[in-house]
This record gives structure tokens, C-alpha cells and sequence, in this order.
């Protein structure tokens, strides 16, 4: 099942002199089971749009239907904390939710809150820890020993030991090196193919939604001005300038070729299919 | 976040605004100091007048001071309680049974009720009018005739600012982790008191380690750009008394003298 | 001319575990030199040794013909600014003019001048209409203008960018990085950029990478993009530019190297032409 959105508004401090229309009654649907991107510029609303989708935010009108609830701006907020479990949610720079003198009780205290026996969540937080590419020794460490890049996967596996069926991730891979960033989203595509995880990745990297992610949705100012696939939505760059943000290298490439008189297909993604493209133009050319 | 009034700055354009922190710090406690004197009903007439053309004049509405009393509401209510059990001085008001009101309760009360509303609207106008930057620097100035007694006023200004620019960063950044613990299940309202704990826990532990990440950033950053806390700085803005600040000292002065002349007479 | 020489410097937080291990490097006077490196590798520990934030164990660091010791750390300090990463943690002052200002006090510039040097270093930073904001208004963009304009009112003559855009969105990394572009264009300062984004290393003149504490190459962009394996090996990204290179190779097309995205585009331009 889908995750649709309905003509959902978030206005903050609404009724206040403060107040400030976040999302403009959108209407979105997510695939289930695919790996879609939520891009858009620092406040066009995409945090807003994704805290709705484990209810720490309620609409204010419109509604929203996750999983099998529907959540509408009369929801009683003590019913949703099962959907907390459902839908795990990542914050941006999540290494600054540790707190839990060893590593396997910092990743077992989100299962316990949703009431699994302290044996089974720490038989869980062995077996996650494994999964985000750490080894068991760790178990027993304190989370403020490790590196960076480290806690953030200690944090991840804190999320994923919940075992929800959506997984929300607001920048991931925000400060790592190129190396860590692209380990970390080998990590969202193994969740997603392996583990069936509806993935949903806030990002500003367009190198990442090239090669990781299935859809794209764009948002800008409060509105989704963009649903599609990923095929489709980098075959024109002009949204993505408007927003000011640079396209992965090998669309800036063919685009640059083509305005130099190429005439290079705008569906290749792949360098290889790219480079065969080049190679038949330059030695055809008459 | 948007309702607390005590100590909140409010940025209009009024002559009170316009006046030198320096001069608003020393006639508050001119002021200060004229309310602790026993000048009688007279006297917190006269600078209860003070504090209402104060509070014009800086354009504050008095919705505004009130709310910034509120908080102090239940601790008056205590006290009441606490003078009309104690004090058995005066005429009976009320008897029930073997329980009497007596007048001089409700007089000692209200005395310090009086007394303490003066002192919370004199404060909230200073706060209201001055900027925490403005504020910090007012109170620097002033403490450093006492470096010859080594007190430092220059760190003691330069911490005080440094706290008031990181509580935005610091509440937005508890907010982002209630949320992220939030998501993890944590209630902040239900639970056992072993779950409140943890809740509790989850919140202040990482609010402690990005605090000293901040901390150790900034040190650098001050570093970095040539800071030496011991080493003579120059200073960007500059303070400097008018003509409308010296005619405010001197009415503040005017005002604490003509209650000493009214608790004399008495 | 050489404006910093390193010479076997070496650093340990605890003396067992060394972060930096016998780094010896130059960098010219003018130059734009990048360094790269994985997370942990000591690049940042690098940039704090070199404006005397940490203590080396051993070595020399030359600044400008003056060897940096605790006796002229103020002077050298003086020579070198740098701008941090996180943009909210070297934001002192309560608004941008007293950000700016900041370093002038410490510097001791008389108050009465220091009205005209923040106006023209916000000028210069396109930040002159904020100059009353607080830090909470400014986007992450903007607060690291302000930052470089605090550097660049110290009158240095070297800057490091110690990972400057890496926190920022795309937009403010896009600013950055054309503001960053257009000080070295404009000015005969030094800058030192340590950074991951490779496309920025290929248009530098000058580039070391370090792995582990240890300065495993040291040159030209094409003298240390070529070799690639290493690179990898060290799991550092390569250039699309030369990613794409190897493709077409395998396609049968020939083309000169080169590590810029512009240079592939002129040459494949000029290889078609040709045919």
C-alpha cells in the first residue's frame, strides 16, 4: 500500500501572529518498496512533509495515509505511538542521539520502548549492528569512543532494531567522506532489496539519487512541484537549476556536449552506455 | 516559547530604548533602593507613578508587565497564607472558630506584594528596552573600575554574551533531539518513573556532548581569530551618555532622595 | 617563494597513537593548494598545528620565513585565518557586524575605524545589508560569509578552509565556493582548502593527500589525479573526468588526459570536429 498524502496543510503557530504555512495542501503518493528522493532548497518544507510520516507532526488540515492509518488533524496523538515503531525515522546528524553507556543498550532502547523484553532487544541490537557493517566487538563499548561515521551507524541500527517497514532518512550521509557516504547508501539499497524496506531519503546530493534511489520528489516552497522517476526527472535539468542545484556530472556532461552540437540521447544514466554514445558520435561525425 | 515576558527584549523605537545601558543599570538600582525604603503609602505612590510614565514612555503595554509578573502570582498566594497564620497583630477581620484574619496580615502582604510588582515592572522595563548584547556591555563598563581588585569584567561580559548567543542554538537543538528520542519511543509525559528517567536521560546526554562539541569549536574559533583572554582589546561599540541619560539619573537620584526626605519626616 | 614549510612534523593526542607521522610539505606564496583525505586521516589535525591550536610533538612549521613557536604564535595568527566547518560554532558576535568586528577588537584596531573595515568586508561578502542580523536569521551560506569576511578583515595572507561547504546545502556550498573562487582570483592571498570535493582539487594548483597521518602524495592536480589506483586504494574518488575517459577507451576512443570536466568537453568537441 502506498503513501499517500490528501491536500495536506502544515501551518506552524497557526492562529499566532508567528504563523507560517509550511506544506500548502499537497497531494503525493510514495511507492511502497522502491527507494524515492525528497529534494528541495533549506525550507521549501520537506522536513515538515517527512516528520508527518511517523506523526511527530499532525496536519493541520488535509491527511495522510501511512501503512494501513490514516491520520487526520483530529488524531489523538497517545494512538500513534505504535506507528512510531512502523515508520523508523532517522534525524539529520543522528550520532547526537546517543546517550547509553554501551552501544548494545543505546541500540536496544528503542525496541524496549516499544516493549520488547530487554533479552530479545539486545539479541536484536547484536544482530543490527551487524547489518550496518559493524563488528560484534563493539557491542560492549561506549558509543562516544567511535569515529563519526561510526556512531552514525551505531544510530541507524538504534532505528532499525525497531524492524519498522518504512525507513526515513533526513541527509544520511550529511558530513561523511565520499567513502562513508557512498558505504552508507549501499547500506539504504541493501535494507530496501534484501530486507524489503520502503526507504524515503531527504538528500542533497545528486550523485546519490542518480545511483542509489528509484523516485524523486521535489519540493519547493511548500508545494511538490515534481513526482516521477528517476529516468525521467534527470532527462531535464532545468528544475534542477531553478533550484540552484548542480546536477550529477555525467547530465552536466552530456548536457554540455549537446549544447556543443552532440546530439546524445538524454535517457543514458550509465557512463558506459554514455561513453559508447560519445565514442559512435565523435567517430561518425560527418 | 512566545509567552514568556520576564527578561524578553522588545525591539521598538522609544526614548527608553535609545538610553544608555549604563544609565538604565544605575537608575535601577537608585530605584531598587528607594523601593526598600520605609517612606510609607506616599512613597510607592510616587515611584509607582515613576514606573507607569517609565513604562509609557517606552512604549510597553501593561498586558506586557503583567504577564511578566505572573509567574510570581503563586509565590504572593504562599505568602499570604504564610503572614495570615503567623501574624496575630492589629484588628480581627474575620474569626472563624479559633482562626482569625488580622489586618496586619494583610497589610504586611500587601506591602511586599507592592514592593516586589515595583521591582519585577522596574526590571522587565530595563530587560524589555535593552538588548542582552547592549545589556552585557553596560554591565562591563561598570564593573571595570573593580579590575584594580581583580574582577573580571571583560570575561565575565565576554561568557555572558557567548551563553546568550548559543540559547537559540541550544533550544533548537533540544527540540531536534526530543524528536529524534520521540522517535525511538520515548514519552516525555507517560510512562513509570524508571521510564520518565530515561526519557529524561535520552534528552540531557546528548545535550551535553554537543554543548562541549560547540564549546570546543568556539575556543578554536576565538583562538584562531586572535583571542586572549588576558590581553587588552579594543571594543567595537562604544558607549556614551547624553544629555537624556544624565537628565534620567538625576530624576532616578530626585526620586531616591525625596523618599528618604518622606521617611525621615515620618 | 614558499609561504609555509613543514618539515617532519609529528603529532599524537596520546603518545602512543601518532595522528600525524613525519609530514613534510610546502606551499607557494599565491598558490591554491587542496588536501584530501579520508575522514581521520589528519587533515584538520594538519590545519590546527599550522596556526598553533595544537602543539607538535616534533618538526618545523615555517610561516613565512618565521618558524612558528610560542613566542610569535600571535604573529603568525596574524598571517593565517581560517574558517571552520560548522558555521553556528565560529559565529561569536550577537550580529554580523559584531562578528566581523570580533577580530578587529583582538587586534586591537581602533574603535572609530572599525565601522568602515566591517562595512567593506561585508561589502565584499555581499552580506552588507545584514549587518544587523542575528546568527538565528542567517541561512548556513550566509553565516560562513560572514565568517570569511572576519578572516578577511584581519588582512591575512593565507587562508585555510578546513572543510568550509561541508555542512552546508547546495546552494550555500555553490556561494561558498564561487566567493572562495573569486578571493583567489582577486587577491595574492595563499589558500589552503581541505576538502572532499574533487572536482575543486582538479582546479587547484597544488594538492596533498594524506592517509593516516602520513603524506602519501604531493602535486601537480595531474600530477596526483593519474594515479588513480592509489587513489582508490585509498578509497578517495577519482575525477568523473577520468572516469569517463576509461570508458571511452573501452569504446576504442583515444583521448588525451585530463581531469576537468571543461577539458574532456573541449577535447571530445575537438575530436569530432576533426572526423
Amino acid at each position: 500500500m502506498p503513501i499517500t498524502f490528501k491536500e495536506l496543510t502544515h501551518e506552524y503557530n497557526a492562529g499566532t501572529p508567528f504563523a507560517y504555512l509550511a506544506l500548502d495542501a499537497i497531494d503525493l503518493s510514495i511507492t511502497e518498496g522502491a527507494i524515492t528522493a525528497i529534494i528541495g532548497e533549506t525550507g521549501s518544507g520537506k522536513s515538515t512533509l517527512v516528520q508527518h510520516l511517523n506523526a511527530l507532526l499532525l496536519p493541520t488540515k488535509g491527511s495522510l495515509t501511512v501503512l494501513d492509518r490514516t491520520i487526520t488533524a483530529a488524531e489523538k496523538p497517545k494512538q500513534l505511538k505504535e506507528l512510531r515503531k512502523r515508520v523508523g525515522l532517522v534525524f539529520q546528524f543522528p550520532e547526537y542521539q546517543l546517550f547509553e553507556e554501551t552501544i548494545a543498550q543505546d541500540i536496544a532502547f528503542g525496541p524496549k520502548n516499544f516493549g520488547m523484553s530487554e533479552e530479545e532487544a539486545l539479541c536484536k541490537a547484536k544482530e543490527m549492528l551487524q547489518v550496518v557493517g559493524l563488528s560484534e566487538d563493539y557491542l560492549e563499548r561506549s558509543p562516544f569512543e567511535l569515529s563519526g561515521g561510526q556512531k552514525r551507524r551505531v544510530a541507524i541500527a538504534g532505528i532499525l532494531a525497531m524492524d519498522p517497514e518504512v525507513l526515513v532518512l533526513d541527509e544520511p550521509a550529511a558530513g561523511l567522506d565520499p567513502q562513508g557516504a557512498k558505504d552508507m547508501m549501499k547500506l539504504f539499497v541493501r535494507l530496501n532489496k534484501e530486507f524489503h524496506k520502503t526507504i524515503l531519503l531527504v538528500t542533497h546530493d545528486m550523485e546519490h539519487v542518480l545511483n542509489y534511489c528509484d523516485h524523486v520528489v521535489v519540493v519547493d516552497n511548500g508545494h511538490i512541484v515534481q513526482t516521477c522517476d528517476k529516468l525521467h526527472f534527470f532527462r531535464d535539468t532545468s528544475l534542477l537549476h531553478k533550484l540552484r542545484i548542480n546536477p550529477p556530472a555525467i547530465i552536466r556532461l552530456r548536457d554540455e556536449l549537446n549544447q556543443r552540437g552532440f546530439e546524445l540521447p538524454c535517457d543514458i544514466l550509465d557512463t558506459e552506455v554514455l561513453a559508447k554514445a560519445i565514442a559512435d558520435e565523435v567517430k561518425h561525425h560527418e | 516559547m512566545n509567552n514568556i515576558a520576564l527578561g524578553r527584549y522588545l525591539p521598538l523605537n522609544s526614548c527608553i530604548h535609545s538610553l544608555d545601558p549604563r544609565t538604565k543599570i544605575i537608575a535601577l538600582i537608585l530605584m531598587m533602593v528607594a523601593i526598600f525604603i520605609p517612606a510609607g503609602w506616599l512613597g510607592y505612590l510616587l515611584i509607582g507613578t515613576a514606573v507607569l510614565i517609565l513604562t509609557m514612555l517606552a512604549k510597553l503595554k501593561i498586558s506586557f508587565l503583567w504577564r511578566s509578573m505572573k509567574p510570581m502570582l503563586f509565590m504572593l498566594f504562599f505568602l499570604l497564607i504564610i503572614n495570615v497564620i503567623v501574624i496575630h497583630e492589629g484588628t480581627v477581620l474575620i474569626a472563624v472558630g479559633s482562626f482569625a484574619v488580622y489586618s496586619e496580615a494583610l497589610f504586611q502582604t500587601l506591602y511586599i506584594v507592592v514592593r516586589l510588582m515595583l521591582m519585577i515592572m522596574l526590571t522587565t522595563v530595563l530587560t524589555a528596552t535593552t538588548k542582552p548584547l547592549d545589556l552585557t556591555l553596560g554591565i562591563e563598563d561598570l564593573l571595570s573600575p573593580f579590575k584594580v581588585i581583580h574582577v573580571p569584567s571583560h570575561e565575565i561580559a565576554m561568557m555572558i554574551s557567548i551563553a546568550l548567543r548559543f540559547i537559540p542554538t541550544l533550544i533548537e537543538e533540544t527540540q531536534r533531539i526530543m524528536k529524534a528520542q520521540a522517535s525511538r519511543g520515548v514519552d516525555m509525559e507517560e510512562g513509570s518513573f524508571k521510564e520518565k528517567l530515561m526519557a529524561i536521560l535520552s534528552l540531557i546526554v546528548p545535550l551535553f556532548v554537543s554543548a562541549f562539541q560547540h564549546a570546543d569549536d568556539l575556543a578554536n574559533a576565538m583562538e584562531a581569530r586572535g583571542y586572549v583572554p588576558d590581553r587588552p582589546r579594543t571594543r567595537y561599540k562604544q558607549l556614551k551618555m547624553l544629555k537624556r541619560d544624565y537628565i534620567t539619573l538625576s530624576t532616578a537620584l530626585l526620586i531616591l532622595v525625596l523618599l528618604i526626605g518622606l521617611a525621615w519626616l515620618r | 617563494m614558499k609561504k609555509i614549510q613543514v618539515s617532519h612534523l609529528s603529532f599524537g593526542y596520546h603518545k602512543e597513537n601518532r595522528v600525524i607521522h613525519d609530514a613534510s610539505f610546502s606551499i607557494e606564496e599565491g598558490s591554491y593548494t587542496t588536501i584530501i583525505g579520508h575522514n581521520g586521516s589528519g587533515k584538520s589535525t594538519i590545519a590546527k598545528l599550522m596556526i598553533g591550536l595544537l602543539e607538535s610533538d616534533s618538526g618545523v612549521i615555517t610561516v613565512d620565513g618565521l618558524e612558528l613557536s610560542e613566542e610569535n604564535i600571535h604573529d603568525i595568527r596574524d598571517r593565517i585565518g581560517i574558517v571552520f566547518q560548522n558555521p553556528d560554532n565560529q559565529f561569536i558576535g550577537a550580529s554580523v557586524a559584531d562578528d566581523i568586528a570580533f577580530g578587529l577588537e583582538n587586534h586591537r584596531v581602533p574603535s572609530e575605524q572599525m565601522q568602515g573595515i566591517i562595512e567593506e568586508f561585508a561589502d565584499r561578502v555581499n552580506m552588507r545589508k545584514f549587518l544587523n542580523s542575528e546568527p538565528t536569521k542567517l541561512s548556513g551560506g550566509q553565516k560562513q560569509r560572514v565568517a570569511i569576511a572576519g578572516v578577511l578583515a584581519m588582512k591575512p595572507q593565507i587562508i585555510i578552509f578546513d572543510e568550509a561547504t561541508s555542512m552546508l546545502d547546495p546552494q550555500g556550498k555553490a556561494e561558498i565556493n564561487a566567493l572562495i573562487q573569486d578571493i583567489h582570483a582577486q587577491s595574492n592571498l595563499t589558500i589552503i582548502s581541505i576538502t572532499h570535493d574533487i572536482e575543486e582539487v582538479a582546479h587547484s594548483d597544488h594538492v596533498i593527500v594524506l592517509d593516516s597521518g602520513r603524506i602519501v602524495l604531493d602535486g601537480s592536480p595531474d600530477e596526483v589525479l593519474f594515479h588513480e589506483q592509489e587513489l582508490i586504494d585509498l578509497s578517495l574518488d577519482i575525477p568523473f573526468a577520468l572516469k569517463l575517459q576509461h570508458a571511452l577507451k573501452r569504446q576504442g576512443l583515444e583521448t588525451k588526459p585530463c581531469t576537468t570536466m571543461e577539458g574532456v568537453v573541449d577535447e571530445l568537441c575537438r575530436l569530432r570536429l576533426k572526423n
